[in-house]
């Protein structure tokens, strides 16, 4: 039985994976446009469910680490560097920056550590803004290359669209291996009870910088694949209504589900594309199909999804504690 | 007998409040010692400043001759130092099996290993044969939000073992648990203290637990240690009657 639901399990895994490969091929340039965008707002935000979502630990930053990770990708390779380096520097940085924003949360939590990273997100935009030498300011930097990988060049939409496919793929490899390791349990236990963690000999000081430095640089893959998408950036995506976004996407989706990201951005960036034959009214349809989904579902749709699961395995133990029960008092 | 905790004098102070008055007891290898005194005595405060929960404002703290005062609860249970608490304290939607994975998978490696090695490392044997030992095996799969409240407490109980410790706080583990259940909690401890001669500091309201279980018990009343001695001895001693147990 346990066999049957894995295969069930693999074999929708390829399905899906065989769709994102196969239908996109018809797409027209916008609609791979989205399609890339999807992928690339799903790295981000799986990073912000590893530090929200696993770990208990609340971030209004997410989106200044895009930022940092897309302004790395920019500046480096208009000056003519690979997209490989700027992404290793984007990595490193965003790290080391989410490790050292991850000290408030050794002393504040909750709305005090949000914030704490909300003035993180402002203090990023000012220097996207103001620090023109760098960023060239208000301006912004246009002309971004694209890479070639493996000597297949990814200018045209329907490659980079594969970039930002298999990109997200190693992401959730990563992740995957990541939340079922020791650490993906440790930051479980840091989320549900830290005083319990720590009495078991979790280091939840560690721990919590790690989720940090991890989801940040989380952040910073998914804007070193920004840059190159939009080919032009300015500050103005990366100010705080992007980390909003990406907070929205991972809590619509299912805060500390694996899929929940994915669901999340699938229906913060193609949802308001489907809903544009409402015209003037998909903002407003929008943000009411959330409100209605969070008033019935606070933890997201995968949220649903595992209420019943969870009451249908409730049901098959009851039911054989009940058969156990029978047994035991017909017993001679 | 090695002693393998030291405690001398500590003193914590909340304000203008003394919760723990230069309080000084050692407990030995293979021991089980009991602490009891009516509820604000200080009983769990003390605890908490042994464990690293809560700094004392003074006094000295020793595990196997080492000095710990002050040090944090996740350094002390890599050091052997283990403990219940009071109210429940498990993870309510992992599993059992995995509540006890969790709990002794700080006790195996280092950050690096428990990241790039196997991801169960023996656990989950290790985690069954404590299931089995607590006679747990029945709910081994489920949610451990799911189970009853005196299952619980011998689940947290479990968790405490799982890292193989020499020394074991446990804060009132018979408080809310049946007649039945609390019979095999005190045929569990007493199995693992006489097999793997694990020492034992249990505070308890349940007198009969507590004198049945232990080999010394210590009294407290007003942060001070009015009286410790054989079960025998206490209950006898016209102070701690007075002050306690009643006539």
């Amino acid at each position: 039985m346990k066999a049957l639901r894995k295969y069930r399990r693999l074999a929708l895994g390829a399905l899906v994976i065989a769709g994102l490969i196969v239908v996109p091929l018809n797409f027209n340039r916008y609609g791979l446009f989205i399609l890339s965008q999807w992928a690339v707002m799903t790295i981000a935000a799986m990073g912000l469910n590893l530090t929200l979502g696993y770990a208990g630990q609340v971030s209004l930053a997410q989106g200044a680490f895009v930022g940092i990770g897309a302004y790395a990708a920019a500046i480096m390779t208009t000056q003519g560097m690979p997209l490989m380096a700027a992404l290793g520097v984007a990595v490193v940085l965003c790290f080391a920056i989410g490790w050292l924003l991850g000290y408030p949360a050794l002393r504040v939590q909750h709305h005090y550590l949000a914030f704490v990273t909300l003035a993180f997100s402002t203090l990023a935009f000012l220097v996207f803004r103001n620090e023109d030498w760098l960023t060239k300011g208000i301006y912004g930097i246009s002309n971004i290359p694209r890479p070639t990988v493996f000597g297949v060049a990814t200018n045209r939409p329907l490659p980079f669209y594969y970039l930002c496919l298999g990109s997200l793929g190693l992401v959730s490899v990563a992740m995957w291996w990541l939340i079922r390791s020791p650490w993906g349990r440790a930051f479980l236990a840091l989320r549900e009870n830290p005083i319990r963690a720590l009495s078991l000999g979790i280091d939840t000081r560690r721990y919590t910088l790690m989720a940090f430095a991890i989801g940040s640089a989380l952040g910073g893959i998914a804007g070193t694949l920004y840059a190159p998408l939009t080919q032009y950036i300015d500050p103005v995506p990366f100010n705080l209504s992007l980390s909003l976004d990406l907070l929205m996407m991972v809590i619509v989706g299912g805060a500390g589900f694996f899929f929940g990201p994915f669901l999340g951005a699938m229906i913060a960036v193609l949802l308001p594309e489907w809903l544009r034959f409402t015209e003037g009214y998909y903002l407003m349809l929008y943000a009411a199909a959330v409100i209605g989904l969070l008033i019935y579902s606070p933890s997201g749709i995968l949220g649903i999804l595992d209420r019943v699961l969870a009451e249908r395995r409730s049901k098959a133990a009851s039911a054989l504690r009940a058969v156990a029960k029978s047994g035991f008092e017909a017993a001679p | 007998m090695t002693t393998v905790l030291e405690v001398t004098d500590i003193r914590k102070n909340f304000g203008g409040i003394t919760a723990v008055d230069g309080v000084s007891f050692d407990v030995r290898e293979g021991e089980i010692l009991g602490l009891i005194g009516p509820n604000g005595c200080g009983k769990s405060t003390l605890f908490n400043c042994i464990l690293g929960q809560l700094t004392p404002s003074g006094g000295e703290v020793k595990v196997d001759g080492k000095i710990v005062t002050g040090m944090r609860p996740s350094e002390l249970n890599r050091l052997g130092v283990s403990r219940t608490f009071q109210l429940l304290q498990v993870f309510p939607k992992l599993s059992v099996r995995e509540n006890l994975i969790l709990a002794g998978q700080e006790h195996q490696g280092n950050m690096v290993s428990r990241l790039f090695g196997p991801s169960d490392a023996g656990l989950t044997e290790a985690a069954d044969q404590m299931i089995g030992f607590f006679k747990l095996d029945h709910l081994a799969g489920l949610a451990a939000g799911g189970l009853s409240y005196g299952q619980q407490k011998l689940l947290d109980a479990a968790m405490a073992f799982m890292g193989g410790p020499r020394l074991v706080l446990l804060d009132e583990p018979a408080g809310g648990v049946n007649l039945t259940m609390l019979a095999d909690l005190r045929e569990r401890l007493a199995a693992i203290n006489r097999e793997k001669r694990a020492t034992f500091v249990v505070i308890e309201h349940n007198m009969e637990f507590v004198m049945s279980l232990c080999s010394r018990v210590m009294v407290m009343a007003e942060g001070k240690v009015l009286a410790i001695g054989r079960p025998d001895e206490v209950r006898a001693n016209p102070a701690v009657i007075d002050a306690y147990l009643g006539h």
